[in-house]
């Protein structure tokens, strides 16, 4: 057995170098095709961690003026206090609304520096009465003619954004993924077709002396799923790379409340890295399959 | 060990390559196929190791019935039998060594068996001292002998031959002959398709001749004509 197992991966890395062209062409496509994969799969998870967050409760939040006026204020709680459409509310002052500005960018110094409890903008966290999306937007389109009233983000608004922008998002990554992982089976099939091409004769003699199928087989289809796995490989660091820079940049966005959950748990990365190295794998396997079985008539 | 029941074969495009041939040989025989050319000796060998599948009629090979035989037992069919051919078909960038290994190598055989008894036949052909040339540093006759130690290595039942000598010249075929000769004198059955009259004339065994597809001659210690 150890003798087969020796043979096999020996032949196996000598067709890879044989091909190493075509080996890096193919290898190359199915990393970019898994990295689309991946940052879709990132990006609908954070979507969803996103919105997640601002559905403890339906809410909508009224943003004041960082220099309103403390008769505005005093209006805008005479409102909240009476109507009977509000059932309770918080209060996030400057200085409350700074140090969650820290937590949240406790990984960015010179962001917090650029900033003073000063500019933050206060807000009202409002639970209504009524849940009903209808008159969610009722009450925030009273509320922002307010005076002193910056701006009212609606949760419904904010989930229907996060939604729209990651399914539109992810939607076309995945299309673009699904297409250039065809294109990476294909270019696998075409690999491994020029590496049994490279063969004949040995193939030949090996049929000639009694070598099973699968004994010439196999050292084809490692080599297809080796060009899958290597590219899943490749995949996996821009996986780290979209969690620490494209969906922190969402966090950074002036949107803050918006995105604040957009952000996915290290292990959900890892968990995908696992699945994309289950994936090229499985692409390479099918490719090589389809060119064994449809040129290796064993 | 071989025997054919009214075996025919047919290729698209209307070829009878063979048309109801029966013949049985023993374990230990030596039988040359003669004929002129496209008379279908090549055919009678590719169909004894399931080259080709005949059309009708029955063939049994080492005990087994190669009609009925599932595709997934042919290549243990194939380890009992040997095939030399006229261009040797050598892997050209392995040395002789690794060309008779590779015989072995690729049935799952482990390396010290493998290491004995590549040794032993490169003797018995007389190249243990060439073990390390590639292919194209050997003259033809060594490079038969190369192939005839890759089918034997394995100690077949039957060994099978399409035209050995058809690439040399008389006297390196007469060492080859021998060889055959000796391999067929430890037991194997050796069945060979050949044009050369003086190997058949001298050598004064058993001669099956096909002419367009249909045995019209076999005898026991018979001549080429
Ligand atoms: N794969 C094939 N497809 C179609 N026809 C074939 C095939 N193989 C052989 N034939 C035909 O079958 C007939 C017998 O061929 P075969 O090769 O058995 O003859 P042969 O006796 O070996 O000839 P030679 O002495 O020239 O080697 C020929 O007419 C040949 O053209
Ligand atoms: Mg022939």
């Amino acid at each position: 057995m150890i003798y087969r197992i020796w043979y096999f991966i020996r032949e196996t890395v000598v067709s890879l170098w044989r091909n190493l062209s075509l080996t890096l062409a193919a290898i190359l496509t199915v990393g970019i095709s898994l990295s689309l994969v991946g940052t879709s799969l990132l990006v609908r998870e954070g979507a969803d961690r996103a919105t997640a967050q601002f559905q403890e409760g339906v809410e909508f939040i009224v943003f004041m003026n960082a220099d309103h006026t403390p008769d505005q204020d005093a209006a805008i709680r005479q409102v909240l206090d009476t109507s009977p459409a509000i059932s309770r509310y918080a209060y996030i002052d400057k200085l409350a609304a700074y140090e969650e500005f820290q937590v949240l960018f406790v990984d960015k110094p010179d962001l917090i520096e650029s900033v003073t409890p000063d500019v933050m903008p206060p807000s009202y966290r409002i639970v209504p009465s009524d849940p009903d999306a209808a008159n969610v937007a009722e009450l925030a389109r009273q509320f922002s003619t307010q005076p002193g009233v910056r701006e009212v983000a609606t949760a419904t608004d904010a989930i229907r954004q996060i939604e729209d922008f990651s399914t539109r998002v992810s939607q076309v990554l995945l299309v673009a993924a699904v297409v250039l992982v065809a294109v990476s089976a294909m270019l696998i099939l075409n690999t491994v077709f020029t590496a049994i091409g490279a063969r004949r004769e040995e193939i030949e003699v090996m049929k000639l002396v009694g070598a099973t199928n699968w004994f010439v087989r196999i050292p084809f289809m490692l080599e297809g799923m080796i060009h899958g796995l290597i590219g899943a490989g490749l995949a996996i660091p821009s996986l780290f790379v979209v969690e620490n820079e494209v969906l922190s940049f969402f966090q950074e966005s002036d949107v803050v409340p918006l995105f604040r959950g957009f952000a996915v748990p290290d292990g959900f990365v890892w968990n995908t890295s696992l699945w994309l190295l289950l994936l090229g794998g499985v692409i390479g396997m099918l490719g090589s399959a389809i060119a064994v079985t449809r040129y290796l008539d064993v | 060990m071989i025997r054919l029941e009214s075996v025919s074969k047919v290729f698209k495009g209307d070829v009878t390559a063979l048309r109801e041939a029966s013949a049985e040989i023993q374990r230990g025989e030596f039988v040359f196929l003669v004929g002129p050319s496209g008379s279908g000796k090549s055919t009678f060998i590719r169909l004894l190791n399931r080259e080709e599948v005949a059309d009708s009629g029955r063939i049994m090979v080492a005990g087994k019935d190669l009609g009925s035989l599932s595709s997934w037992r042919v290549p243990y069919l194939r380890r009992n039998i040997g095939c030399i051919f006229q261009d040797y078909k050598l892997l050209s960038k392995k040395t002789v060594w690794e060309n008779v290994a590779f015989g072995l190598e690729v049935i799952g055989r482990p390396r010290p068996v493998i290491k004995r008894q590549v040794t032993a036949i490169l003797e018995l052909v007389g190249l243990s001292r060439k073990a390390d040339r590639i292919p194209d540093e050997l003259s033809g006759g060594e490079q038969q002998r190369v192939s005839i130690a890759r089918a034997f290595v394995n100690r077949p039942l039957i060994l099978l031959a399409d035209e050995p000598t058809g690439n040399l010249d008389p006297t390196t075929s007469v060492g080859i002959m021998r060889l055959l000769d000796r391999i067929n004198r430890s037991g194997t059955t050796v069945v060979m398709a050949t044009h050369d009259r003086g190997i058949v004339d001298t050598m004064r065994r058993r001669v099956i001749e096909l002419d367009r597809g249909v045995i019209v001659r076999d005898e026991s210690r018979g001549v080429y004509d």
